[in-house]
């Protein structure tokens, strides 16, 4: 044996460590080809829509309705059915992914957004500033979700803020991104509590950083597993938000279909059309189970300390 | 062979019994014979809802008109199966309309008695104070336009129940109503609504001096029923939201009545909110009667298996999508003429619930209503973007008349945007689903606005300014069985009025129709209804709307109920519903 040769032990990043873990957890991946499937089927939904051979989300024909208006169920021109306007439920379960993903996750987004900041801003400079930012935090978290959703669909029927925000998708990422983000303010502003006491931040102050450069580049870099952790969570979270406004009327323009206005339209003829429930429920089911799977994986994933 | 032939004779025993036993028993095909109803038991109503109001000059909806006509006579009332006049009720006999109309006289019957605590006869004096209550605040009745024309009608609600001059009492049995204009026909036609039900003034006037009116928990009958009360006349009989029950009515002389009243009791739950478990148990239960239509799931069984324990019968009203003619593009004639041909009337009422909702409509005057035939009854006037042949919508005669206003492709290509408000529950959301899906099929974009129902008429659909071109939840029921009240406040160009609020919704202004509807508003009989009819087929070629549905009611009774529905409240007549005798 040549004893110049040996095996080297090649040293990993965090992120490497990580992504090798998560590797090894066969459901969180399984949940994570859900979700990548999801996010094609949303996507390419119209080119889906195409290639099943489906009708259009919003094309009725009541030639599907029987003569008491009751929809027909699974056939195989319309394999999961139509609803009670005679509309292909599977085309509106699939472009349904779209309305789903695009408030959830823009809505997450903007929760991670301002909930970073705040959170990053209170935790530092504690004191007044934090419990200044900590009273904010309460004022927003007291909010009703649906009372708020309903009043600004009815006081922005026409549009306010010069048009920006109206009845519908906008009003729904608003109103969740106004009522969830100090849950992420709260979680680092703990974090950030924490970590401004370490060595690394205090080495950086010795060395006369200014308190945005800690902030932003001591002590950010340390919160992304948490807030990946924390926003993966979110996401489904936002998903059942938006399906529960739809469900009660202030959700997305109608136009759009949506799970949780189907599961809501589908309430009232449930015994005798139980297609038009199940289906999108469903899907509602998978895709926040997914989320809650890759979530749980991204958890111990990214935890740095050994299994109990 | 001997045990063959046995079991072969069995057999054909045992058939012979099931075949027999098949044919016996109650065939129940409509309501059954006179001799199958007895006098006497307890009649239940299960309703999902209160009543509006017990109070005669306060009620309007039609769950309060079935209960008040149980207990309560107004000047004139229809009799099940009988649909196209009223008859006499506290009136002895028809009223007499002077030459120049503007003089309505009417004759008491004698023997009609207030119930207890009151236990007194009627008189013209009683009527009188009827209707001067109904026109001050603290009534508030909600139809004072159909009576302005008395002469001395206030055009404000009144502080304190003031006198009108134009209600004479010569006697305690005649009553005179004078009018400012012409409208005799009309103002008699309107004596069957609860208004004209008595109301003791020196019984009533402490009631009335309160804001609101607490007459409405010491209401007191002239009918064969009345809602239990106390000495002082409470109505203990009435739980608001839980039950209404009413017990014959002591002073009720059947001698005087066209109701039969059998049963002794009525109990009305106002509880039962899930229609469909109500409606089960009324087909399955014994003596009990359901106040509303049955929902889909329900109706299909009734149709399809059941069949003998409901009666349908035409609701009175239409419904229709209005068409702007002061919004663009929809100031064209022939743009609107498109989108009725092209409409499809069937997608519409199948999102109402199907075929076993009515009837596509044609035309306006519905079934059952003075001119209704005469405008062509179910088949309609004739227009060939509404006929009764294309109710599925015809896209090439929408594409010809889209040609004609302009637009060479037969699509809409402006850009002008479609405001279509509807209400925000199904069925009417349905419906606003419908309708939006029709105007974009020829190309028009459309906003869909969908509101509580509440506000769907008062902040949008009546409101000019809003500028609503399409208001998908449009309807219009009769008040009374006149085709003036039908057509005049929906279609008259002179009635519209831009402060709101406005029931000419199509904004409809055309004097030829208006002329017609002068014309008509003067005819009596059968004239009456021609011309009527006639009014109809103007605004139909006018296409200020699209009449999609003329409404059937559904009625559900259990086995052992002989009921008979009421052809004006479109409700079971509860003076006319019998427990059937066991056998």
């Amino acid at each position: 044996m040549d004893p110049t040769r040996t095996n080297a032990i090649t040293a990993r990043s965090p992120w490497a460590l990580s992504r090798s873990r998560l590797r090894r957890d066969r459901l969180a991946m399984a949940s994570l080809c859900v979700i990548v499937a999801l996010v094609l089927m949303a996507l390419l939904a119209p080119l889906l829509v195409r290639v099943l051979g489906l009708p259009g989300p919003n094309v009725q024909n009541p030639d599907l309705l029987d003569d008491f208006g009751q929809p027909t169920g699974p056939s195989a021109e319309h394999p999961l059915g139509v609803d009670d306007r005679g509309r292909d439920i599977a085309s509106r379960v699939i472009y349904g992914a779209r309305v789903s993903l695009e408030v959830a996750l823009i809505a997450t987004a903007l929760v991670v957004a301002i909930g970073v900041v705040v959170g990053l801003v209170a935790g530092y400079y504690r004191g007044r500033v934090d419990a200044v930012l900590g009273r904010l935090m309460d004022l927003f978290l007291a909010f009703p979700v649906v009372v708020l959703a309903i009043g600004l669909g009815v006081a922005c029927a026409d549009g306010c803020l010069g048009g920006a925000l109206r009845p519908g998708m906008m009003v729904v990422i608003t109103v969740i991104a106004l009522t969830t983000w100090p849950y992420m303010a709260r979680l680092v502003r703990g974090q950030v509590l924490s970590l401004r006491e370490r060595e690394f931040v205090e080495a950086a102050r010795s060395l006369g950083a200014s308190d945005r450069r800690i902030i932003f580049g001591e002590i950010l870099p340390n919160l992304t597993a948490p807030v990946i952790v924390y926003a993966t969570v979110l996401v489904p979270q936002n998903i059942l938000y938006e399906a529960a406004l739809s469900f009660l009327g202030v959700g997305v323009d109608p136009s759009r279909p949506s799970w949780g206005a189907m599961i809501a339209d589908a309430t009232a003829i449930f015994r005798d059309a139980w297609w038009f429930m199940a289906f999108p429920g469903l899907a509602l089911l998978l895709t926040v189970l997914a989320f809650n799977i890759v979530g749980d994986g991204l958890q111990d994933a990214l935890d740095p300390r050994p299994a109990h | 062979m001997t045990l063959n032939i046995r079991l072969l004779s069995l057999a054909l025993l045992s058939v012979l019994a099931v075949a027999l036993g098949a044919c016996g028993g109650d065939d129940g095909d409509g309501a059954p014979a006179a001799d199958e109803k007895r006098k006497g038991g307890t009649l239940t109503e299960l309703a999902a809802g209160d009543v509006d109001y017990l109070d005669p000059g306060r009620t309007y909806y039609q769950f309060g008109l079935q209960v008040q006509y149980a207990i309560s006579r107004p000047l004139y009332s229809f009799v099940p199966g009988k649909v196209e006049e009223p008859v006499p009720d506290l009136a002895a006999e028809m009223p007499e309309i002077s030459e120049d109309k503007k003089t309505v006289t009417v004759r008491l019957r004698r023997g009609v008695r207030f119930g207890p605590p009151v236990s007194r006869e009627v008189v013209a004096g009683d009527v009188k104070y009827a209707f001067e209550r109904f026109f001050s605040a603290n009534v508030g009745g909600p139809y004072p336009g159909h009576f302005s024309a008395l002469v001395g009608a206030p055009s404000e609600p009144t502080r304190g129940v003031k006198s009108i001059r134009g209600i004479e009492t010569p006697d305690d049995h005649t009553i005179v109503f004078r009018l400012k204009e012409p409208v005799g026909v009309t103002f008699a036609s309107a004596l069957v609504m609860p208004v004209t039900v008595p109301v003791p003034a020196d019984y009533a006037r402490k009631h009335d001096a309160r804001n609101p009116s607490t007459y409405n928990r010491y209401v007191v009958a002239t009918g064969p029923y009345m809602i239990e009360n106390d000495g002082s006349g409470r109505l203990t009989g009435y739980q608001p939201g839980r039950r209404i029950t009413l017990v014959r009515n002591p002073e009720w002389d059947p001698r005087t009545d066209h109701r039969p009243a059998y049963v002794d009791r009525i109990v009305i739950r106002t509880n039962a909110t899930d229609t469909e478990i109500a409606a089960r148990q009324v087909i399955r239960g014994k003596g009990m009667i359901l106040d509303s239509n049955p929902p889909a799931s329900v109706l299909r069984e009734l149709v399809t298996r059941i069949k003998d324990q409901y009666v349908t019968l035409p609701a009175g009203g239409y419904r229709f999508f209005t068409l702007n003619t002061e919004v663009k593009p929809l100031d064209d004639i022939n743009v609107r003429k498109a989108i009725s041909a092209a409409f499809d009337r069937e997608a519409a009422r199948k999102a109402r619930g199907g075929r076993y909702v009515g009837e596509i409509a044609t035309h306006y005057l519905p079934p059952g209503m003075p001119g209704h035939e005469e405008a062509g009854g179910l088949k309609g006037p004739g227009v060939d973007f509404l006929s009764a042949e294309n109710v599925r919508g015809d896209m090439e005669l929408a594409a010809e008349y889209m040609r004609k206003a302009g637009y060479p492709s037969g699509r809409y290509t402006g850009n002008e945007e479609l405001l279509v408000v509807g209400a925000n529950a199904d069925p009417g959301k349905a419906q606003a689903e419908v309708a939006r899906a029709q105007l974009e099929k020829l190309g028009f974009k459309v906003r869909l606005r969908l509101v509580p129902q509440d506000a769907l008429y008062t902040r949008w659909c009546l409101v000019p300014a809003r500028k609503v071109a399409m208001c998908a939840g449009a309807s219009w029921f009769r008040d009374f069985q006149d085709p003036q009240s039908m057509l005049e406040p929906v279609f008259k160009g002179s009635l519209i009025n831009r402060d709101g609020p406005n029931n000419n919704m199509s904004m409809l202004n055309d004097p030829q129709v208006d002329a017609a509807m002068d014309l008509a508003a003067a005819a009596q009989g059968e004239n009456r209804a021609r011309a009527w009819a006639e009014v109809d087929r103007l605004i139909v070629e006018r296409a200020a709307g699209i009449p999609w549905l003329w409404d059937t009611t559904t009625l559900v009774r259990s086995k052992d109920v002989a009921a008979e529905a009421n052809p004006y409240t479109t409700l079971w007549d509860l003076s006319y519903t019998a427990i059937r005798a066991e056998e």
